[in-house]
C-alpha cells in the first residue's frame, strides 16, 4: 500500500511553466485546492515481477540492452494513481480549464511520486541487489508496443485496474510500467537524461536551458 | 438438468479456480491458458471433473480470456478456443448432472469514456463470443469492472441467445470498482436489464466481503452469487491465506443476505468447493428481500426516491435559443456545462432532451448521453417522443435511466414500455391519451391506472412507473390547477406509484411567476409529489423542496439543509472598483470584475472599440508574459477566461441592438484517430474561443472523415489537429492527406483551402511540415498567433 500525503510543488510549478516564474497568490491557493483534490481522489496502487534476464520477449532494441547490462534479473513495475483521477481533471476541463492543468501537472508529479516510493519499497524488498533507474516502454529505441506485454505479464488490469487502449495509451492515464535491472553486484546506474529522451527535440524546459528532472 | 431446475435446489455450488490448478499442475502454454483447451484438452477437463466430483453443479468452461482482442496472437480463433472449452466441460459432465457455463471476462481493453473502446464495439466482442459458445448451458460473465462493459455483455447476450445469465463484477476494499462501480448501482442495473443472479467474484476473500454483499442485497430480489478469493496471496510464493475449513465458515456468515450461488475464484481448488459442500448441507437459502424504495442509478450513484428528488429541466432546447445554437453548432461542452451547474445547483437527476427540427436527434442523444456520463454522477432521464431516440439512448445508458415518457396513447404504450421492460429503465406516464387531457382528476387518474396496468402487464414493477398528472397554465384555466392535484395525490395513495411534475408551466402569462412556481411546487409536495422537474439553478425552487424535506421530516436534523445553506455567501454582484480597468481585470484573470467593466464601458464605448483596443491588446500583454516566462500558463488561461465574460457581455449587448457579429471565424479543432489525451487540444480551443474565434471542438479519437465532412458542410478552412503519442502521428498524417484530396477543400487551381495547424507533445516544426501541416505550433498561444495570421 502506498498513500500520498503531499505532493512536491516545485516540481508541479517545473512542470507548468518553468523555475523563472514568480509565484502569485492566486496560483498559490489554486495549487492548495487542487492537491487537496487530488490527495483525496487518488487510489495508488503499484504492482511488482521479478523475471529472470535474459529474456527476449523484454529487451528489444540497443538501448534496452544496454540499459540492463551486467544484470541477472529484473524488476517489472506497473503503478498508477486510480480512474477517478482522470475524471477529476475531465471534469475541471468543463468548469475551469486554468484548474485542469494545475491538476494535470500535479497527478503527473503525484505519479511520480508514487513510483519512488515503489523503487524504496522495492530496494526493501531485496536488501542484497543493486538496481538499475527504471526504464519505461517509450524510452530511447524501446518500443511503446511493449505495454501491452508488460501488462500481462504483470496482470494489470485484473489486479490494479491498468490496462492499455489500441494505440498504447495508458489508461488511467496517470500510470507507469517500467523495468529496471536488478544485479548481485554494483552496476553502472545508468544514466538518465536527454539523449534517450524522446522529447529531446521539442523540450521546452532544454529551449529555456533547464532540465525536467529526469 | 436444466437451469430452472437447478433453482429448486437449496444452494447451487459453483466451481473453483481454474488457473489455479494450470499454475498447480505445472502446465506450460503459450500465449494464454485458454490455449490448453485445445494443447492438451484432457488436463483441463481432469480439472473440471475434479471440480465436479468435489459437488460442483456448475462448471465454467476455460473460456474466460477467450475473446478476440486477447486472441489475437494466439493462432487460434474464438470459435475454436470456445468450442473446445465447452467440450472439454461437457465431457467432464459424461453421466453426471453438472451443468457447463460459457466463461465471459473483460475484453482488456478499457470503454470510454476512460478508454477509447466504443460500447458499441464492446457489444460485437461479446457477441462473438456468445454465437460461438451456443453449446453451452448457460452464460457467465465475472470479474467485470465496468458497469457499462457488463451491461454491452449482456446486451450481447440477451440478443444473441436465450440462455440464462449470471453476472459478477469484482470490487477492492474501498466497496467500489476500479472504475468506481458501487454495488447498489451494479445490483440495480442487473436486475433492470434481466440477469438470472448477481454477485461479486475474486479480488477479495471471503472474510471482506461482507460489505459488498449486504449492500447488493437491498437493490435486488434475485439471489446473490459468491466466488470469492482465498484471501490473498504472498507476493514470494504466491499461496493464498485462507484454508478451505475458514472459507466456508466465512461463506457461511453471507448466507443470510440472499446468497445462492457459491463458489471459489483465484486459490481456491477442490477442496474448498468440498468444504462449502459439507457446510451447506446444513443451511438453508434465505432470499433477497429487495428493501430500497423505487430507484435509478448512474455507474456510481443509486437515487432512491425515498422523498423528493429534484429532475433538472434545463437540458432542453425547447425556448433556448444559445442552447439550440449549441446543438446546431455541435457544442457539446455547453451543455456538459449546464449538467455541471444544475448538479451543483441541487439537481439530483437530470432529464436530457436534445429534440430540435436541424439534428439527428438520435446521434445527439447518444453523444450527449455519453459525454454528460463521462463528467457527470447524476443519473439521467431520456427525454424524447421517439421510441428510436430512447431506445438509442437507453442502449448506451449506463445504469438505470429514467425515459421521459410514455402516456395513455396505444400507439405510446405498445412502443415504449417494451423499451423500458427491455433496458431496465423507470419510465413517466404521462395522463393523456387519444382524447387529449382529462379535465378532471378522475380522467387523469384513469389514464394512470391503464398505463400502471399495462407495464405490469409487461414485468415492469409499479415502482418503477412515475406518474405525471400534467400542469396546466392556470392563467388560462384556474380550476385546472386542483384538479392536477387531486389526480396526483389519488395516484399517489391508490395507485402507490412515484409522481413526477413538470412545475413551470403552471405561471405561463402571469408576472412574477417564481413566486406562483414556487407556491403551486410546495402545494404538490404536499399533495405527494416525488419527482419535481425544475430549474434547479434558481433558488427558490431548489430552496422549497429543501424546505419541504425539512418540515416533513424526512431532512433529519435538518442536515442537508444546513449543508446546503451554511456557508453560501450571499449572491451578490460585485461592484467594480474605482479603479479597475479592463487591462487589468484582464490581466489578473477577475472574470466578474471584467464583465462588470465591460458593461459600464458599453455605456460609453463602441462595442468594437473595447474588443480591438481593449480587449485584444490585454489578451497581447498576458500572452507576451507567458511566452517570457513570467506567468504560467493556468494564469494565461485565466485571463483568456475572464475576456471570454467579457466578450459574452458584448454579444450580448450586440444582439440586443441587432449589431455585428464578433465572431473572427470558424475554426476546427479534433484531437486525432487513436488518441485520447486531449487536454492540450483543449487549451487551444479555450484561448482561441476567447480571442474571438468560433471553435467547433470535435473531441478526441476523432475518424478523419468527420473532420473532412464537418469542413465541407460548415465550410470551414482553418483545422487544428493534436497528437500526443508517437503512435498516433500516423492518424494525423492520414487526417491531413485526406482533407488535402478532398475535392470539397480545393481551390478551382487544385490547391487545398484549408489551412492546417498541428501540435502535440512529440512533435517536431520538421515532421510537421512532412506531414504536410501548413503550421507547427509549440503551444496554445502559438495557436492563437496562427489563427490571427490565416484569419485575421
Amino acid at each position: 500500500m502506498i498513500t500520498l500525503n503531499s505532493l512536491n510543488r516545485r516540481e508541479a510549478l517545473r512542470y507548468l511553466g518553468g523555475a523563472k516564474v514568480r509565484q502569485n497568490e492566486t496560483m498559490d491557493k489554486l495549487m492548495d485546492e487542487c492537491e487537496a483534490q487530488l490527495l483525496s481522489a487518488a487510489r495508488p496502487k503499484f504492482l511488482y515481477k521479478i523475471i529472470d534476464l535474459p529474456c527476449a520477449e523484454l529487451t528489444v532494441g540497443e538501448d534496452i540492452v544496454r540499459h540492463l547490462e551486467g544484470c541477472q534479473r529484473a524488476a517489472l513495475l506497473c503503478a498508477t494513481l486510480g480512474a477517478e483521477i482522470d475524471r477529476l481533471i475531465r471534469v475541471a476541463q468543463i468548469s475551469d480549464m486554468a484548474r485542469a492543468v494545475v491538476l494535470d501537472a500535479m497527478a503527473s508529479v503525484a505519479i511520480e511520486q508514487v513510483c519512488q516510493r515503489a523503487d524504496d519499497l522495492l530496494a526493501e524488498a531485496f536488501p542484497d541487489q543493486y538496481f538499475t533507474f527504471r526504464f519505461s516502454p517509450g524510452y530511447g529505441d524501446y518500443p511503446i508496443e511493449l505495454q501491452k506485454t508488460f501488462l500481462t505479464l504483470l496482470d494489470a488490469p485484473r489486479k490494479i485496474g491498468l490496462s492499455a487502449t489500441d494505440s498504447y495509451l495508458l489508461i488511467p492515464s496517470k500510470s507507469v510500467t517500467a523495468i529496471a535491472g536488478m544485479s548481485d553486484s554494483p552496476v553502472a546506474r545508468q544514466r538518465r537524461g536527454c539523449a534517450v529522451c524522446n522529447l529531446r527535440k521539442t523540450c521546452q524546459y532544454r529551449k529555456n536551458g533547464e532540465h525536467c528532472g529526469f | 438438468m436444466d437451469f430452472n431446475t437447478l433453482l429448486q435446489k437449496e444452494f447451487v455450488l459453483l466451481d473453483g479456480a481454474m488457473g489455479t490448478l494450470i499454475q498447480k499442475s505445472g502446465a506450460k502454454y503459450n500465449h494464454s491458458p485458454e490455449t490448453l483447451n485445445i494443447t492438451q484438452p484432457g488436463l483441463i477437463t481432469s480439472f473440471h471433473r475434479a471440480y465436479i466430483e468435489a459437488g460442483a453443479d456448475i462448471v465454467y468452461a476455460n473460456t474466460f480470456g477467450a475473446n478476440a482482442y486477447k486472441l489475437a496472437d494466439s493462432g487460434y480463433s474464438v470459435e475454436e478456443i470456445i468450442a473446445a472449452g465447452i467440450a472439454n466441460a461437457k465431457k467432464a459432465c459424461e453421466g453426471i448432472s453438472a451443468l457447463v457455463a460459457l466463461d465471459i471476462g473483460p475484453i482488456g481493453m478499457l470503454l470510454e469514456p476512460a478508454g477509447s473502446l466504443r460500447f458499441e464495439e464492446a457489444y460485437e466482442y461479446f457477441k462473438q463470443q456468445i454465437l460461438a459458445g451456443q453449446d453451452a448451458d448457460f452464460i457467465v460473465f465475472e470479474t467485470m469492472t465496468d458497469l457499462y462493459e457488463l451491461k454491452a455483455a449482456v446486451l450481447a447476450a440477451k440478443e444473441n441467445s436465450s440462455k440464462p445469465i449470471l453476472a459478477t463484477m469484482t470490487f477492492e476494499r474501498s466497496g467500489r470498482t476500479f472504475t468506481g462501480v458501487s454495488p447498489a448501482a451494479a445490483a440495480t442495473t442487473l436486475t433492470g436489464l434481466g440477469v438470472n443472479a448477481l454477485g461479486v467474484n475474486c479480488s477479495l476473500g471471503p472474510d471482506e466481503l461482507e460489505p459488498v454483499i449486504a449492500e447488493m442485497t437491498q437493490y435486488t430480489d434475485l439471489p446473490l452469487i459468491v466466488k470469492a478469493n482465498a484471501g490473498l496471496p504472498d507476493p514470494n510464493s504466491n499461496e493464498y491465506d485462507i484454508l478451505p475449513g475458514r472459507f466456508a465458515e466465512c461463506v457461511k456468515a453471507l448466507l443470510p443476505y440472499g446468497v445462492k450461488f457459491i463458489g471459489g475464484c483465484c486459490g481456491t481448488t477442490p477442496e474448498y468447493i468440498a468444504e462449502l459442500k459439507t457446510m451447506l448441507a446444513n443451511e438453508a437459502y434465505q432470499p433477497c428481500q429487495k428493501s430500497a424504495d423505487s430507484s435509478v442509478c448512474s455507474a456510481s450513484t443509486v437515487v432512491e426516491i425515498n422523498g423528493p428528488r429534484v429532475i433538472g429541466e434545463r437540458i432542453n432546447p425547447t425556448g433556448k435559443k444559445l442552447f439550440k445554437q449549441a446543438l446546431a453548432d455541435n457544442n457539446i461542452d455547453y451543455i456538459l456545462t449546464q449538467a455541471l451547474s444544475q448538479v451543483s445547483g441541487g439537481a439530483e437527476i437530470l432529464d436530457v432532451n436534445v429534440g430540435h427540427p436541424e439534428i439527428d436527434e438520435k446521434k445527439m442523444m447518444v453523444r450527449v448521453l455519453k459525454a454528460i456520463q463521462s463528467v457527470c454522477d447524476a443519473p439521467l432521464q431520456i427525454d424524447s417522443t421517439k421510441p428510436d431516440v430512447l431506445e438509442a439512448g437507453l442502449r448506451c445508458y449506463n445504469g438505470k435511466p429514467i425515459v421521459n415518457s410514455v402516456n395513455g396513447e396505444e400507439k405510446s404504450l405498445s412502443a415504449v414500455l417494451p423499451l423500458v421492460k427491455k433496458y431496465g429503465a423507470s419510465v413517466v406516464g404521462l395522463t393523456l391519451d387519444e382524447g387529449g387531457i382529462p379535465k378532471t382528476a378522475e380522467g387523469r387518474f384513469e389514464i394512470a391506472k391503464r398505463i400502471v396496468a399495462r407495464a405490469e402487464a409487461l414485468g415492469i414493477d409499479r415502482r418503477d412507473v412515475y406518474i405525471d398528472c400534467l400542469t396546466l397554465t392556470v392563467s388560462a384555466e384556474q380550476d385546472a390547477c386542483r384538479e392536477t392535484l387531486k389526480a396526483l395525490h389519488r395516484v399517489k395513495t391508490e395507485l402507490g406509484c412515484k409522481t413526477c411534475l413538470g412545475v413551470s408551466n403552471i405561471s405561463f402569462g402571469l408576472p412574477n411567476r417564481e413566486l406562483v412556481n414556487s407556491t403551486f411546487l410546495t402545494m404538490a409536495l404536499e399533495e405527494g409529489l416525488d419527482l419535481p422537474i425544475i430549474n434547479p439553478n434558481i433558488d427558490a425552487m431548489t430552496g422549497a423542496v429543501r424546505a419541504y424535506r425539512v418540515l416533513s421530516g424526512i431532512d433529519k436534523n435538518s442536515l442537508d439543509f444546513i449543508a446546503s445553506y451554511n456557508d453560501a455567501p450571499a449572491a451578490q454582484k460585485p461592484k467594480a472598483q474605482e479603479n479597475m480597468t479592463l487591462d487589468a481585470a484582464v490581466y489578473n484573470g477577475l472574470k466578474s470584475e471584467g464583465a462588470t467593466v465591460t458593461e459600464q464601458l458599453l455605456e460609453t464605448v463602441e462595442p468594437m472599440v473595447i474588443v480591438n483596443e481593449m480587449l485584444i491588446p490585454a489578451l497581447d500583454r498576458v500572452g507576451e508574459d507567458f511566452e517570457k516566462n513570467k506567468i504560467f500558463l493556468p494564469q494565461l488561461i485565466q485571463s483568456a477566461n475572464t475576456a471570454q465574460e467579457c466578450f459574452d457581455v458584448i454579444k450580448k449587448h450586440l444582439s440586443k441592438s441587432g449589431g455585428d457579429n464578433v465572431s473572427k471565424g470558424k475554426i476546427i479543432v479534433a484531437t486525432v484517430k487513436g488518441d485520447i489525451h486531449d487536454i492540450g487540444k483543449n487549451i487551444v480551443k479555450v484561448l482561441l474561443d476567447n480571442y474571438g474565434y468560433t471553435v467547433v471542438d470535435l473531441g478526441k479519437d476523432v475518424d478523419p472523415q468527420l473532420i473532412v465532412d464537418t469542413a465541407v458542410e460548415q465550410n470551414i478552412t482553418m483545422i487544428g489537429l493534436s497528437a500526443l503519442m508517437t503512435t498516433t502521428l500516423k492518424s494525423m498524417e492520414d487526417t491531413i492527406r485526406l482533407v488535402r484530396q478532398t475535392p470539397a477543400l480545393q481551390n478551382p487551381d487544385g490547391s487545398s483551402k484549408c489551412k492546417i495547424f498541428v501540435g502535440g507533445a512529440v512533435l517536431t516544426k520538421e515532421y510537421a511540415m512532412k506531414i504536410g501541416a501548413d503550421f507547427y505550433c509549440r503551444d496554445a498561444k502559438e495557436s492563437v498567433d496562427t489563427a490571427k495570421r490565416v484569419l485575421g
